[in-house]
């Protein structure tokens, strides 16, 4: 006899409330393990959900455009080879529909009994009386090899919680009775972080009717948003910070691209000012550590990192996304230009994976293409430090004799003030602006 | 008596009975408990665990007095009074039952003395003990009606020589020589007793092994004991048929080294117990009985009518009574709309023999028979000071891990004390604890529950209290 296993979401990650795309399997379809059952899209993320196991699609539980997160379940399997307990009614089923007077109301019990038992299921709706309480719905699994205690395994169950899909954080991976209820608590409940930043003693901005003062419309927040929302906020409430403003003359800067540019639009790319941003921010940090740098969760020490991923802030229809280039330092205006332009297009086309998403030690948001005079990026923690870049703009620089027409880069530095001066910050923006102003110490 | 009705009726008031009775009633439920016997408790409080216990408990004190003149201290030969020693038990169960029937009352548990069996789905009738008959109508039942002492159709049960646990508890005489058919945990308890008392006691096992199910080498100790006292010991030995004559009880015996013929004052029948599924009417409730008269259930203890639930004995083996007590609450949960599931990993037995033997979770027997790729640690209380002073050193404390995982997944303890012990391995096995998890618990020393701790050290290889000479091979970690 084959069972039924019910397949749930696995660990997403940081990701809940994740909609289906794409069902890939119906009813009765046979499976082999690993093939594609759904497709969720999470964060500009899209992932496919393998089966488990081989065996055959019994029954759908989600549909196209469904919200799941972990522990939802997706469908059941029937896998082949393993046997069920004997053949006894679903475990979750509820009691027989009880009789007010059982003694005076004999024969109507008893008959509601037979046709039950003929209809395969007990309790016939129709009996007069009054209902027995039902068993709430909660997961029939076994939690055979789940580490975790009575006491937890039992509150899982009062709670409809299915252990098997959830890691434990306790010591060696025990689910903690913690670990259930913050499942419970549901995809709201964000890191403690989160939480903190949402209640963290700040009053709340109090409702208000709009349409009081004319007429209104909702339109709800794209998915990028609301996922970004909360870790803006947590960021602006977690770091004291400080922007700093610098320029550079990127006048010769400017005419080297423009002819790497002529030459590279001919084989399909483009050359921007954002892959020099990035060349001459790797040398720059390496020059000054402490802004490739994290605080420990104790805040008593650095994190000193020996990579240079960069995030690169990207403006796409959705809303904000920040894909990462790894090994920066590695890589040549060429290759970081070609790997830029195709990281924008599978930012805007909405194909980023995770992985795209994670691992940056610091960040560049560039505004250059529309314009602006100055702004103050937020960091983006645990990350220390941004740059900011907005449009840059011929001005009259004074060369010690005469104003000369010269092309002027506005940069914005925040920094995180626990780790980084006043001081050093300067000295940062500095440095950095000199490197943009004379190409060639970009290749020492 | 007026008709009654519940909303959870439970049919049987021993330790599962009582303790689903209670439960339900303690989540508000409207509850009636049906028990055929005098006095709540069941076989476990009447004619099993406690009234035996009291006796162990006697036979232990005549072995240790007598034990104790090899190190100075000699005693008269005990003057037992039989009499006096039975009302001491029936003291002792009197005393529990009784507070069974005030826990029922402070609860508004009624309670109906009778025979009940289902007539209906939601109906029980009751031949009550005073005599008439009542009817129960029920929204939910739970049936802990428990299990009898099996009978062999050879042995001629009407005789009063003849008699099973029950009749061995009452302690009617002293036999001269008495014959336990059936070498498990019940016969050994009850040999053990009778042997302290002065019977001379020959056992006659069908397996190869006392306590078949136990590891052999927890058993071991056991055996060699009670061979170097009881008269005789036939292991694979068929008990063929008895015949009773004036003299006494003539048996005849096929096994390799029994008699063909012997000759007994008494026959105390331990083969097993027998469910009572097929003695309560269940079909007329819908409820599925099989052949052996066991109640299918699933893991919340749902029989094949969705309204009534089963447990204890009449659902299967182990038949224990904490297993019962569990199984009673899950039910009770159930039935008040938790959703509570039977999920224990490891359910203790424990032989109250003298050396005690005990064990939890997986034996090694079964892992070995499952392919289970395990290690094990062993620590011989022959290196227990606490054992040497209790004037034993043959005990033994073994620990099995699951090489995967590292996690315990059983525990064998054989000595004095061992069912006791046995509770802290059963909580290892339901936290998923490792063996550095025990060791790493500072046990109380001078105890015998070091030798839980040492055996997980002995797995490990950080075991100082013995020389491993060749600690095993073990995964990094």
């Amino acid at each position: 006899m084959a069972a039924a296993t019910e397949v749930s979401v696995p660990d997403l990650g940081d990701f809940a409330d994740v909609p289906v795309i794409e069902i890939h399997v119906a009813a009765g379809d046979v499976v082999s393990a690993e093939d594609p059952l759904i497709s969720l899209e999470s964060d500009k993320a899209t992932m496919d959900i393998p089966a488990p196991a081989a065996g055959t699609v019994r029954e759908l539980r989600v549909k196209v455009g469904d919200l799941v997160s972990r522990g939802s379940p997706i469908l059941l399997l029937d896998t082949e080879g393993t046997l069920t307990e004997p053949p006894l009614i679903d475990q979750q089923e509820p009691p027989a529909q009880a009789v007010a007077d059982p003694v005076a109301a004999q024969e109507p019990a008893r008959r509601s009994a037979e046709s039950a038992l003929a209809a395969g299921t007990p309790g016939t709706p129709g009996t007069p009386g009054t209902p027995v309480t039902a068993v709430e719905a909660g997961p029939a699994a076994d939690f055979d090899g789940v580490h975790a205690g009575p006491g937890v395994r039992r509150l899982a169950r009062e709670l409809g919680i299915d252990l098997v899909a959830l890691s434990g954080t306790g010591p060696k991976g025990r689910i903690t009775k913690d670990d259930v209820i913050a499942v419970v608590r549901g995809p709201a409940a964000a890191p403690p972080g989160a939480a903190a930043a949402q209640g963290g003693g700040i009053p709340e901005i109090p409702a208000q009717d709009f349409s009081r003062f004319g007429p209104v419309e909702i339109r709800p927040l794209t998915r990028i948003q609301r996922l970004s929302g909360p870790a803006l906020h947590r960021s602006w409430l977690n770091v004291p910070h400080v922007t700093h403003n610098d320029e550079a003359d990127i006048t010769d800067l400017d005419a080297y691209r423009s002819e790497l540019d002529a030459a590279a639009k001919t084989e399909g790319y483009r050359v921007t000012l954002l892959a020099f941003l990035m060349k001459a921010s790797v040398s720059a940090l390496r020059e000054f550590p402490k802004f490739n740098s994290s605080l420990t969760p104790e805040k008593d020490a650095l994190v000193y990192k020996s990579y240079y991923h960069l995030g690169v802030a990207v403006d796409t229809p959705e809303g904000l996304v920040v894909p990462v280039i790894r090994d920066v330092d590695r890589k040549g205006i060429t290759e970081l230009s070609r790997e830029l332009g195709a990281v924008s297009a599978r930012a805007r086309d909405g194909k980023l994976d995770l992985a795209d998403l994670q691992g940056a030690s610091f960040t560049i948001s560039s505004l250059g293409g529309i314009g602006g005079t100055a702004f103050t990026p937020i960091v983006n923690a645990p990350e220390v430090a941004i740059l900011g870049v907005v449009r840059a703009r011929t001005a009259p620089v004074w060369d010690g004799t005469a104003f000369v027409p010269r092309l002027m880069l506005p940069i914005s530095l925040s920094y995180d003030h626990r780790v980084i001066d006043g001081a050093l910050a300067a000295r940062f923006a500095r440095y950095l602006c000199h490197l943009l102003e004379d190409v060639r110490r970009l290749v020492l | 008596m007026e008709n009654q009705t519940a909303g959870v009726l439970v049919l049987g008031g021993g330790p599962g009975g009582y303790t689903a009775a209670f439960r339900a009633a303690d989540l508000g439920q409207r509850v009636v408990l049906v028990d055929r016997e005098p006095a709540l408790g069941g076989v476990c409080l009447n004619v099993g665990c406690i009234p035996s216990k009291a006796l162990l408990h006697a036979a232990k004190v005549i072995a240790e007095t007598k034990e104790m003149s090899e190190n100075g201290i000699t005693f008269g030969a005990p003057a037992v009074d039989l009499d006096k020693l039975r009302a001491w038990k029936q003291g002792v169960v009197r005393r529990l039952t009784g507070g069974l029937a005030v826990l029922a009352k402070q609860r508004k548990v009624t309670t109906i003395r009778g025979y009940g069996r289902f007539t209906s789905p939601h109906q029980l009738q009751v031949d009550l003990a005073e005599g008439g008959t009542t009817t129960v109508g029920f929204e939910q039942a739970i049936i802990a009606a428990g299990s009898e002492p099996l009978t062999l159709p050879f042995i001629p049960a009407s005789d009063p020589r003849v008699i099973d646990s029950t009749g061995a508890l009452e302690l009617a005489e002293m036999p001269g020589r008495l014959l336990i058919v059936g070498g498990g945990i019940i016969g050994l308890e009850m040999a053990t007793v009778y042997h302290e008392l002065g019977a001379k006691v020959t056992i006659a096992e069908l397996m190869d092994q006392l306590i078949p199910g136990a590891d052999k080498d927890l058993i071991s100790p056991l055996a060699k004991r009670v061979a170097a006292r009881y008269e005789n010991i036939y292991l694979k030995t068929k008990v063929t048929g008895v015949e009773a004559r004036p003299e006494g009880l003539v048996v005849s015996f096929d096994g390799p080294k029994a008699p063909a013929t012997d000759t007994f004052d008494r026959i105390l029948v331990a083969v097993g117990r027998t469910p009572n599924g097929k003695l309560i009417g269940a079909e007329n409730a819908g409820v599925t009985v099989d052949d052996r008269g066991f109640i299918p259930v699933n893991k919340q203890q749902r029989t094949s009518a969705a309204h009534i639930f089963a447990i204890g004995d009449i659902i299967g083996q182990p038949m224990l009574a904490h297993k019962a007590m569990h199984e009673g609450k899950v039910a009770a949960e159930v039935t008040a709309g938790k959703n509570s599931f039977f999920d224990a990993r490891a359910i203790p037995s424990v032989a109250y023999t003298d050396p005690e033997v005990a064990w939890a979770g997986t034996t090694e027997t079964e892992a070995r028979a499952a392919g289970i790729e395990y290690g094990k640690g062993v620590f011989p209380w022959a290196a227990s000071g606490r054992s040497l002073t209790l004037g034993r050193s043959e005990g033994l404390t073994k620990v099995l891990f699951d090489e995967g995982s590292g996690r315990v997944i059983g525990c064998g303890i054989v000595g004095p004390n061992a069912g006791d012990l046995i509770a802290e391995a059963a909580l290892a096995i339901e936290m998923g604890a490792d063996a550095a998890d025990i060791a790493l618990t500072i046990h109380p020393h001078p105890t015998l529950s070091e030798t839980v701790a040492l055996a997980a050290e002995a797995f490990e290889g950080t075991i100082t209290d013995l020389y491993l000479p060749r600690p095993r091979d073990r995964p990094a970690g």
